[in-house]
């Protein structure tokens, strides 16, 4: 399901660590992808001066990537694809950040080539993938299904490299492969396809065995179309293609192993070893020519021998292994580059000249390093995008030595967001203004307002944080735990700050706190698991405050942990697949399994719910049942929180009942890396949920507002309801035009995306149904309203200052700030894309530097692109027949900050919804018949638009003001759909269109204000000091108060209140209250 | 108590025993994986730079200790069955078939070529970081041996865990097509390896006639068949009528399974040996 959210992303001073096991240059030789044994995938930005910075991290792997290959014809779509050390694959977008499709075979890839022949295939292309299976998979492009293999008729075996032969002399496309046991064997591609579309077996055309193992690279020298190169661990061979006799070999140095290599020209070749050197050779012939005699029939071969041209290495900082490539210049402005990638995250690269000569006396010339960058040299380079979430906070505490933080918790319920540090202290503040502080400029004001704790309690780093009352009720919802490297853990209360009870454990450092099942109750008592580094599970007992079990017999890792509420044992799962099983009450180890006995045990109480050691475990019990037990969860970043989280707003119904707290517009999320225990937030906003949620507060502060402006507020409490009413709706109708789109699309080959269609209205109606039910539970709850709605509009404020685009007029800058409350960024955020649930790509510090030209001017911060400029003109003179229509019958004078709050969001939530809708069309739509793809889509979008009245309904309720929906919307659907088509990204048509909504807005409000200026300063000379007031102190209300009266006040603060002094408010308020 | 309240004194002589661990330790424990990992290479009898000829020959007689309706002889030279002998009684009418391998055909052991593939990876990876390679960083180790690790773990699996199979796929593999005389139709083998056993069953089928009035419900994937379990093959549906294992230990093959364990539990000491620095050093990445 799409989920319509905007993330941001709040990094730390130090970089996560990114162990670069694969790397490739994208064919426009813009953008540098990076694949990590951690599973993230990185962009970087190669500019045409070859200076290299990072742009964008993005989260999809849950194990190492293996191996990363273009999924497209580059120039048409700019797809990647990565390949895990689990089966995972995924094709990126690197445009855009986006995950495209993704999958999970049970296959290990370690090389991919992408194969696509334009005239005789249908589809978009063939990856054809070798790893540790038998022989070769072809994989379809587009929807990563396996479509066939290529098998070997004789000694097949798993096929260490390939690479795909494609020369105009032989006519015949070849996929040329070496196994691990040395057996080079071709197969035909271009004369099979056929009996591969038909699933005819292919065999090999050739085999032979070749006097080498641990190959590594094989490539197909293009420019004589006659040389083979093929690069063992110990030498380097050049084979003749036709008849695959050997040519020459060499041999590498003693302590060296060749990784790699590559053609540079003809007879010029590039070979690379794992410790990061690199040579280049020229392949000299040896006198004898190439001659036939006819009279025995025999060849006499040319032989060649190879002369060392250059060499090119890394001097320091080695850290095994290397990854190399090397990409060769097509056109032009293209350098010939070789590039590297480490372990350390270091990427160097060197311009290989086009001419590579040696030195006078013939030894070989050295060449220099071109550019070498790490993650963390941008993360150095912008410090002030790249600083932590409570930085500040620490710095303020401990002078200006701040501790990284180490690990943290969001508990969603308090809004408060928990941080242990490297220092072993703890802060506890309140989320959301700990990010407006962060973000916001005029940070003075904000950050000292900020209410936070310390906690001080541990000696060194505080490695795990639980809050456990957040999942199940029957914690005290005053404890917080917290386990450190010290072997303590310490239970908090998180309200006063005091420790209720310190357990010392004396085993190594806590790695994690485990909250038991729901359904496990011994005896009714509170327990939490507790496991350490020297693999012992504790059991302790919050209310005894006592450890009830500690098993510490545990040879390996902890990878599971369940319980047999019956038999009142602890089941513990290690990573060599034994088993253990304590007895709790006595404390006995009772049985250890291994092997098959052991797999039976875990399998057997699957049934009973289950903890699971290791990255999954701050997922909520839905998402993890869900998750394939078969694997383990080696994933680095917590990353599957991201999916508790996104399921988050469908499932929190169920837990509202027990835990009550109020479904969430504005969640953060806390993500560890994993070898330098770098901890990082992401600000996860949904933009659909606030307008629904600021909507119904103002309905509700309305009511319980007094009935000062009778009829005013009557009008008003009307359309607010109206508008609820057509929000609801256009809840419904999300729900229909899912179902519509499966309809409309029935020609789609698509056979899973249409199930998932069918089957999505009937989640979203039965979520309509609780969010109804929630809503009136809701309101009951919410007496008094203010803290909520304080909070929600000032998270709306906070999303709105992070999407807008500052820095483009100063003017506008200024009104936003004075009329809309919307304060400036303190310096760029990193936007973050979610494209599904487990996927989300985050921008990294410096992005905005790589953008050319955005960064001459130092006024403009935030701007996406430039494009985005262009991108709001567009938009405002296609919706120009609107405006004059708003500027109509006082809309305007009434928009006081709430409703044009509530108007700029509705904006963002259409268009995010409208480009996640696009994008659906568009990847059911790419069907066969590309050519006609375009033309399809559109008369798709004609479908939907006509065949779906309420969805213009829908539209205008959300545009909340235009009074004539129907041009307007669709010319605005169809510019939107024009944007997504031509690959402009999510955050950039919503920076534009913002920036063009802030720019109309604001020049009526200007028109209003200079015409209306004039006379409430006649009537009353207050006002303007009061709207001096309100501008300035708009910020300081919100955040330094809690207090209900601060939702009147800014109900009331519309410029026809009238009202001399705030405190005014106040008082009424609290005669309500 | 750790780092914080570490003196000074005695952080340096902490720094003294990682630097220690990193240059002399660690380096002494791969040389022994190594060495372990190689002897559980040479049990998979991998050819040495293609000398094909020089692995041995290995029979094994299977058999079942109660029953001896179903007997084989199976010649296992390294990953692959290049002969096999199966005696068959049949129940019904007590008639003894007998079918052997074709002279042309070998029969690839997949779990234990997987197995091999992966002992050489792990070894691969090792051979890497010789004597004259300096870890510099706790965490450089610690991702060796997780990659080395992996490949052992992998490699084990395929060994205690035979492939699923579901009847169709048993009766399309191309095993059926290697026996001569030719096997009847309502006949079939499957070999695996489990643990340190290699394994034979075959089924006996019977043909369901589609005027039955039995409930078709055709059976998944499944190690090891029941009798009663059906299937549709090339439009005729088969019920298992007998289902016959014999297996036979295979002694290399529990040679490199204990070499195996004895290896990752190597791993897992030198990880855990490195972790326990790592509490004292905070704000280094250790």
């Amino acid at each position: 399901m799409k989920v319509s959210i905007q993330a941001v992303a709040v990094w730390g001073k130090i970089a996560p660590s990114h162990s670069i096991t694969a790397i490739m240059i994208t064919d426009d030789q813009q953008t540098i992808v990076t694949g990590s044994q951690e599973g993230q995938i990185c962009l970087w930005d190669l500019s045409s001066e070859l200076k290299i910075s990072s742009k964008e991290i993005l989260f999809g792997h849950t194990a190492s990537v293996t191996c990363l290959a273009k999924a497209r014809d580059f120039e048409k779509q700019p797809y990647v694809v990565s390949a895990a050390e689990n089966g995972e694959m995924c094709v990126w977008n690197v445009a855009s950040g986006q995950s495209v499709e993704n999958t999970k075979l049970p296959y290990r890839h370690t090389a991919i080539c992408y194969y696509h022949c334009s005239f005789r295939m249908t589809g978009e292309g063939w990856l054809l993938c070798c790893g540790e299976y038998q022989d070769v998979l072809i994989i379809d492009a587009k929807t990563l299904s396996v479509l066939h293999t290529l098998t070997s008729s004789q000694s097949s075996d798993w096929i260490n490299c390939m690479c795909i032969v494609h020369s105009t002399r032989i006519q015949e496309d070849s996929l040329v492969a070496v196994s691990v046991a040395g057996e080079l064997k071709v197969w035909d591609l271009s004369s099979s396809l056929n009996s591969i579309q038909e699933r005819e077996s292919v065999y090999e055309k050739e085999s032979k065995s070749l006097d080498c193992i641990n190959c590594q690279a094989i490539r197909f020298c293009t420019y004589t179309e006659r040389l083979l190169l093929v690069v063992s661990s110990t030498c380097w061979q050049v084979y003749d293609y036709c008849d695959f006799s050997l040519l020459c070999t060499e041999f590498c140095k003693s302590g060296q192993c060749f990784a790699g290599g590559a053609v540079l020209a003809a007879y010029r070749l590039i070979i690379w070893t794992e410790d990061g050197h690199s040579y280049i050779y020229q392949l000299l012939n040896s006198g004898l020519s190439k001659s036939i005699y006819p009279a025995d029939g025999k060849v006499l071969k040319e032989t060649v021998y190879p002369h060392l041209l250059c060499s090119a290495g890394v001097k320091e900082n080695k850290s095994f292994p290397f990854v190399m490539g090397f990409m060769n210049e097509r056109k032009e402005p293209f350098y010939k580059v070789l590039f590297s990638g480490e372990a350390s995250g270091r990427i160097t690269l060197w311009h290989v000249p086009d001419v590579p000569v040696s030195t006078f006396d013939g030894s070989p010339k050295e060449i220099p390093i071109t550019a070498t960058w790490t993650l963390q040299d941008n993360f150095d380079k912008h410090h002030s995008m790249s600083e932590g979430i409570i930085d500040h906070l620490c710095a303020s505490e401990d002078g200006n030595e701040s501790a990284p933080i180490s690990s943290s918790v969001y508990i969603p319920s308090l809004d408060k967001l928990v941080c242990g540090c490297e220092n072993g202290k703890i802060f506890v503040t309140l989320a959301l203004k700990t990010a407006r502080a962060r973000l916001l400029e005029n940070i003075y004001l904000l950050k000292d307002n900020l209410p936070y704790k310390v906690l001080n309690g541990h000696s060194s780093r505080v490695t795990c944080l639980l809050y456990p009352h957040d999942k199940s009720a029957r914690f005290d919802p005053s404890w917080l735990l917290s386990g450190g490297q010290d072997s303590v853990v310490i239970c908090w209360d998180i309200f006063t700050g005091e420790i209720l009870h310190q357990f010392t454990l004396q085993s190594g450092p806590v790695t994690e706190l485990l909250r038991p099942p729901e359904n496990y109750r011994l005896k009714d008592h509170s327990i939490v698991c507790c496991v350490c580094r020297d693999h012992s599970v504790a059991i302790l007992h919050l209310q005894e405050r006592v450890c009830l079990l500690h098993a510490r017999k545990h040879l390996f890792p902890v990878k599971m942990i369940k319980f047999d509420p019956v038999e009142n044992l602890l089941i513990v799962g290690c990573e060599d697949d034994s088993v253990y099983i304590w007895e709790i009450e006595t404390g006995t180890l009772e049985r250890h399994e291994t092997g098959e006995t052991a797999k039976a045990i875990l399998t057997s109480i699957e049934d009973s719910e289950y903890l699971m050691a290791g990255a999954l475990l701050p997922i909520s019990q839905d998402s993890k049942r869900r998750k394939d037990t078969a694997y383990k969860p080696s994933s680095s970043y917590k990353h599957g929180m991201v999916s508790y989280n996104l399921t988050h707003t469908e499932k929190t119904s169920d837990k509202l009942t027990d835990t009550g707290h109020i479904q969430q517009s504005f969640t953060v999320l806390p993500v560890k890396t994993k070898w330098n225990n770098v901890n990082f937030h992401v600000l996860l906003f949904d933009p659909g949920r606030l307008v629904e949620l600021l909507l119904s507060s103002q309905l509700n502060g309305l009511k319980s507002s007094d009935s000062f402006h009778e009829y005013d507020t009557l009008q008003r409490a009307k359309s607010t309801a109206e508008k609820r009413s057509l929000t609801l709706k256009r809840n419904k109708t999300a729900g229909s035009i899912c179902l519509l789109d499966g309809q409309v699309n029935t020609v789609c080959a698509n056979q899973v995306h249409r199930d998932n269609n069918a089957v999505r209205p009937l989640e979203e109606s039965g979520g309509m149904k609780r969010q109804k039910k929630m809503k009136s539970s809701r309101k009951g709850r919410m007496q008094p309203p203010g803290n909520t709605d304080v909070n929600i509009t000032n998270t709306a404020k906070l999303l709105l200052s992070c999407l807008l685009p500052w820095g483009v007029d100063k003017e506008i800058d200024n009104l936003c700030v004075t009329y809309l409350g919307i304060l400036k960024l303190q310096c760029p955020v990193s936007f973050g894309l979610v494209s599904n649930e487990n996927h989300i790509s985050l921008m990294l510090p410096g992005w905005n530097c790589t953008d050319h030209g955005v960064l001459e001017e130092h006024a403009v911060i935030n701007l996406f692109s430039k494009r985005v400029l262009d991108l709001s003109n567009k938009y405002l003179s296609a919706t120009e027949g609107q405006t004059e229509k708003k500027d109509g019958p006082g809309n305007n004078i009434h928009g006081s900050q709430g409703s044009e709050t509530v108007f700029l969001l509705s904006r963002i939530a259409l268009i995010n919804r409208i480009v996640n809708m696009s994008l659906e069309v568009t990847s059911e739509m790419e069907s066969p018949q590309k050519s006609e793809s375009v033309h399809n889509k559109w008369r798709n979008v004609e479908a939907i638009s006509s065949s779906f009245p309420s969805f213009y309904a829908d539209l205008s309720s959300n545009k909340s003001r235009s009074h004539s929906p129907d041009f307007g919307n669709i010319s605005l659907m169809k510019l939107i759909f024009c944007w997504s088509d031509q690959s402009i990204k999510n955050i950039e048509a919503i920076q534009a269109v913002l920036l063009a909504e802030v720019q109309r807005t604001m020049k009526t409000l200007r028109k209003t204000a200079v015409c209306r200026e004039p006379l409430p300063i006649l009537e009353n000379g207050n006002v303007s000091v009061l709207k001096h007031d309100k501008s300035s102190n708009s910020a300081n209300f919100q955040d330094a108060e809690d207090t209900p009266d601060t939702c009147v006040l800014e109900e009331s603060e519309s410029p026809d209140d009238m009202k001399p002094h705030p405190w005014i408010s106040k008082v009424c308020s609290c005669k309500v209250c | 108590m750790a780092a914080a309240m570490a003196s000074a004194a005695e952080r340096a002589v902490l720094e003294e025993e990682f630097k220690w661990l990193l240059q002399e330790e660690v380096h002494a424990v791969l040389k022994q994986l190594q060495d372990i990992l190689k002897e559980a290479s040479h049990r998979f009898a991998l050819p040495v730079s293609g000398s094909e000829g020089t692995i041995k020959q290995e029979n094994f007689v299977l058999s079942t200790s109660g029953t001896d309706q179903v007997k084989g002889v199976l010649t296992l030279q390294g990953d692959a069955l290049c002969q096999a002998d199966i005696s068959l009684k049949m129940p019904r009418n007590n008639q003894l078939l007998h079918f052997a391998f074709r002279e042309d055909k070998q029969w690839k052991l997949q779990q234990i070529q997987d197995a091999r593939n992966h002992v050489n990876q792990a070894i691969y990876l090792l051979m890497n970081r010789d004597v004259n390679y300096q870890f510099k960083t706790g965490s450089e180790v610690l991702k060796l041996m997780d990659a080395v690790m992996l490949q052992l773990t992998r490699a084990r699996n395929r060994l205690t865990t035979p492939a699923t199979l579901t009847l169709p796929e048993i009766a399309s593999s191309g095993l059926t097509k290697m026996f001569t005389p030719a096997l009847p139709p309502d006949i079939l083998v499957n070999f695996y390896i489990n643990l340190n056993k290699l394994c034979l069953t075959v089924y006996q089928l019977h043909v369901l006639q589609p005027s039955t009035t039995k409930n078709f419900k055709p059976a998944g994937g499944s190690v090891l068949h029941n009798p009663g379990a059906m299937f549709e093959f090339g439009n005729q549906r088969y019920e298992v009528s007998h289902v016959h294992k014999v297996e036979c230990v295979v002694p290399w093959l529990n040679d490199a399974l204990v070499f195996f364990t004895v290896s990752l539990q190597l791993c897992q000491q030198l990880k855990d040996k490195i972790s326990i620095f790592s509490s004292y050093w905070n704000y280094r990445p250790y």
